[in-house]
């Protein structure tokens, strides 16, 4: 139903108009009723409707907005192309509405040198697919947590950040290099904020459903000690090099959200972002409940109790769950929906995390960490848009300008719908469905914890720089 | 939102309990069915489940005590033991249960290693259903393994204990043993399970039972074995109530069972527990401690037991101990639970 139509992908879109949709521009803060016309690949005109003409548009229908930008994802190329390739995953990030995508270094092997952006930008040359792949360097060399890799030559490559995501940067003392370093270079580090010494053998949230099912515990208290050292280095720092820039990636707890919250009132020059499981899903799924977070906590906030009112529908234990951070409690699910609706997560990223069935469909403990998400997170925010939860300009503000505000002018134009740029758009209907299954997905990983659900907000199309990178195969009939 | 999952019959949801449908003391006469698939777990059981399986191993046990104690049963089934964690208990428990019910009997005993190897569960599990396991009895290492193995198996699975989460099996056994000394009713009776909780299926799956069947039931040891569960007893998910202490008098005071768990050498490596010697003298189950408990209270333990660490060996062979029996009562519980999962009506 929703495969690309092969021939479209890359092809220039010579002449599409949009009448009577509803705008989405982050850029100008703006959305309301309107029509779009691209001619030749250039966004040509975009008329902003009202009065008489503006009847009967509404939010709830067909969406045009700025292609979205994913700041973290996980492309399996090279080293496990089984579980997803560079082509695989662009057509993956462009059913889910992504123009532009950030790719986290840590392949086997790593991008730790110019030979790795090398190797990268080798692929890239030969997609046929328009999406912007944009890449990580690693911090450390081998990301083995000890040497720095080389920085500068990682910058003159192209890289627009560091990390060694999958880890935290593993020593205080490196991480203080780093953000010099990186501050020197106009370049932030990108830190997966986690106490290896709190999560050794970690399966699932501690809390109350990893106490009944009988998971090891993985403490909220790991990431927000892992945060409070980051968050102390990077102010120990800004004295010798002001440019220093932190940036703390799927912050997933209420403690570690507030800590973020007090350095960026005291000015610290820290961003982070929230993954669209940690918004919309909590721990209860372990156990078998398939509610939305925002319905799994009371009217004063605290989390209900799945055993007793009905709400376990499905089998315990599902794989395709495990996840780190792992889904929290609905309690820290609500904190990460206020820090997005309150500015203290200036993004939504999807730590896209494809795997194969051979690495995923084992005991739960033995499972490899990680959700092929990067094609359900329009749909998970729409279902926080569905439910009054999220003003959808916000929703689609985390997943274009909240990313530029992160990475600066790196990832290149495309937050708002300017006339005469190339067309960089995404058109979604929110009103239209579609199921997510092993076939509909394009990602090679099909670890998703939604197969067999159904998701608001299909993509019509995905246009980059002129060009389509997804196109909806109903539009072909 | 549309949810397109259903759980299998097997995992259906039981109506909240509490008021409505479990604590099975006074039940009417209508003699109930057994609706599962498989056995993976007591939190899904109803008083009326509980109860079928508790008459149905008193029916065991009449078989027990023949001089040949077998029934054709399971004659001609294939019951396949696969066990990825070291049991002899267990194990020879399910094997000796099977063989009274007539079943062909496999044994596949699979080193632990093989786990962490990749080798995959769902493999195995279709590749025993090819060769003919109609029911699977697993004991696996990893929290939640026989729910995966359901998945895959066409017949049906019996979890023998799995990680930290359940142990059904022993539940049931530890049930009906208290319930051949105290009576149908544990309304009111305070069960007291002192130890590594933290770390223990048997805790998990008798959680179910016992408060269903209205228990005073108290979790007992170290701060650093309770955690979790303060917040469990607190939430009382599924209306489940009981109470969580480090103070092993309170705990004790007017009990009227005991139940002492296994305290493993690993948790001093882990900076659980600072040493076997520290909780001995704090927590373990001694004689003089016992006094606390009511003068006909009596001692259980799951096995295998550490005597001198968790339980003194004057408790563990002393006048009070049950532990063999829970042993006996072990063979015909299991065979009750083989013969209501697969077994022909007689
Ligand atoms: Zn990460």
């Amino acid at each position: 139903m929703s495969a690309v139509a092969a021939t479209s992908v890359g092809q220039p879109v010579a002449d599409l108009e949009l009448s009577r949709a509803w705008l989405v521009d982050p850029a100008g803060g703006r959305e309301g009723p309107g029509e779009i016309i691209v001619t030749n690949g250039v966004l040509e005109a975009v008329n902003w409707l009202e009065g008489d003409e503006a009847a009967g548009v509404d939010e709830r229908g067909v969406v045009v907005a700025p292609a979205f930008t994913d700041l973290h994802a996980h492309f399996r190329e090279p080293g496990n192309e089984a579980a997803e390739t560079i082509a695989t995953g662009t057509a993956a990030a462009a059913h889910g509405g992504f123009g532009t995508v950030c790719l986290m270094p840590n392949t086997d092997p790593p991008v730790d040198g110019r030979e790795g952006m090398a190797r990268l930008d080798s692929v890239v040359a030969g997609l046929s697919s328009p999406v912007r792949v944009l890449a990580y360097g690693a911090v450390t060399a081998r990301s083995a947590g000890e040497e720095l890799a080389p920085l500068g030559e990682l910058a003159d490559a192209g890289v627009v950040g560091y990390s060694d995501d999958g880890s935290p940067v593993r020593s205080a003392a490196v991480l203080r290099s780093a953000l010099l370093y990186g501050g020197m270079l106009g370049l932030p580090v990108v830190d997966h904020p986690e106490d290896l010494g709190l999560t050794s053998g970690a399966e699932a949230h501690e809390g109350l459903v990893a106490t009944v099912l009988g998971l090891r515990g993985w403490p909220a208290a790991a990431e927000a000690a892992a945060v409070g050292r980051d968050l102390a280095v990077l102010a120990d720092v800004l004295a010798d090099e002001p440019r220093a820039r932190l940036h703390l990636t799927h912050v997933s707890t209420a403690p570690a959200l507030d800590l973020i919250r007090s350095a960026k009132a005291a000015r610290l020059p820290v961003t982070c972002d929230i993954a669209p499981h940690h918004l919309a899903l909590s721990d209860e799924w372990l156990a078998g409940s398939r509610r939305w977070a925002w319905e799994a906590v009371d009217s004063v906030g605290r989390a209900r109790d799945p055993w007793t009112d009905g709400s376990l529908v499905a089998a315990p234990f599902d794989s395709s769950l495990r996840v780190n951070p792992p889904l929290r409690s609905p309690e820290d699910a609500a904190a990460c929906l206020a820090a997005l609706l309150d500015g203290t997560a200036d993004a939504v990223a999807t730590d896209h995390a494809p795997h194969t069935s051979v690495d995923k469909d084992v005991e739960f403990g033995l499972a490899a960490n990680g959700i092929s998400g990067i094609e359900t997170a329009l749909g998970l925010l729409i279902a926080g848009v569905d439910a009054g939860r999220l003003p959808l300009l916000r929703a689609i503000e985390a997943m274009t300008l909240g990313a530029s505000r992160v990475l600066g002018d790196r990832i290149g134009p495309g937050s708002g719908l300017v006339e005469g740029e190339q067309a960089t758009l995404v058109v979604f209907d929110r009103a239209d469905s579609w199921e997510v299954s092993p076939t509909n997905l394009l990602s090679l990983g099909k670890n998703s914890p939604l197969l067999g659900l159904e998701l608001p907000g299909r993509v019509l199309l995905t246009i980059v720089d002129g060009q389509f990178a997804y196109r909806d195969r109903s539009l072909d009939a | 939102m549309s949810v397109g999952l259903e759980r299998e019959p097997s995992q259906a949801v039981e109506p909240a309990s509490g008021q409505s449908d479990s604590g099975g003391a006074g039940r009417a006469a209508e003699r109930p069915t057994w609706p599962h698939r498989h056995l993976l777990d007591t939190d899904v059981l109803t008083g009326g489940d509980v109860e079928l399986v508790m008459a149905t191993a008193d029916a065991m046990k009449q078989v027990l005590a023949r001089p040949i104690p077998t029934v054709p049963a399971l004659r001609g089934r294939n019951v396949t033991l696969l066990f990825y964690e070291a049991s002899t208990r267990t194990r020879v428990s399910f094997e000796v249960a099977g063989k009274n019910l007539s079943a062909n009997v496999v044994n596949i005993a699979t080193a632990a290693s093989s786990v962490t190897k990749g080798e995959s569960l769902v493999d195995t599990v279709r590749t025993l259903e090819a060769l003919g396991a109609q029911l699977l009895v697993i004991r696996h290492g990893v929290s939640g393994a026989p729910y995966l193995a359901a998945r895959h198996f066409g017949g049906h699975i019996v979890n023998a204990g799995d990680g930290w989460h359940a142990h059904p099996t022993q539940a049931l056994l530890d049930l009906y043993t208290i319930r051949e000394r105290l009576g149908q009713s544990l309304a009111g009776r305070k069960v007291v399970v002192l130890g590594d909780v933290l770390h223990s299926r048997v805790a998990r799956s008798n959680v179910w039972t016992l408060t269903a069947a209205g228990a005073d039931l108290w979790l007992c040891g170290p701060a650093t074995l309770l955690r979790g569960f303060e917040a469990w007893a607190r939430v009382g998910a599924a209306g489940r109530r009981f109470t969580v202490t480090s103070d092993v008098n309170a705990a004790l005071r007017d009990a009227d069972v005991v139940m002492a768990l296994r305290v493993q050498r690993e948790r001093m490596a882990s900076a659980l527990v600072p040493s076997l010697r520290e909780y001995a003298a704090r927590f373990g189950l001694t004689a003089e401690r016992l006094e606390l408990a009511r003068p006909e209270a009596f001692v259980m333990h799951p096995g295998p037991m550490n005597e001198g660490v968790e339980i003194a060996p004057a408790v563990a062979e002393g006048p009070r101990s049950v532990i063999t029996t829970q042993v006996a009562n072990g063979v015909a519980v299991r065979m009750a639970v083989l013969q209501l999962l697969a077994g022909r009506v007689a």
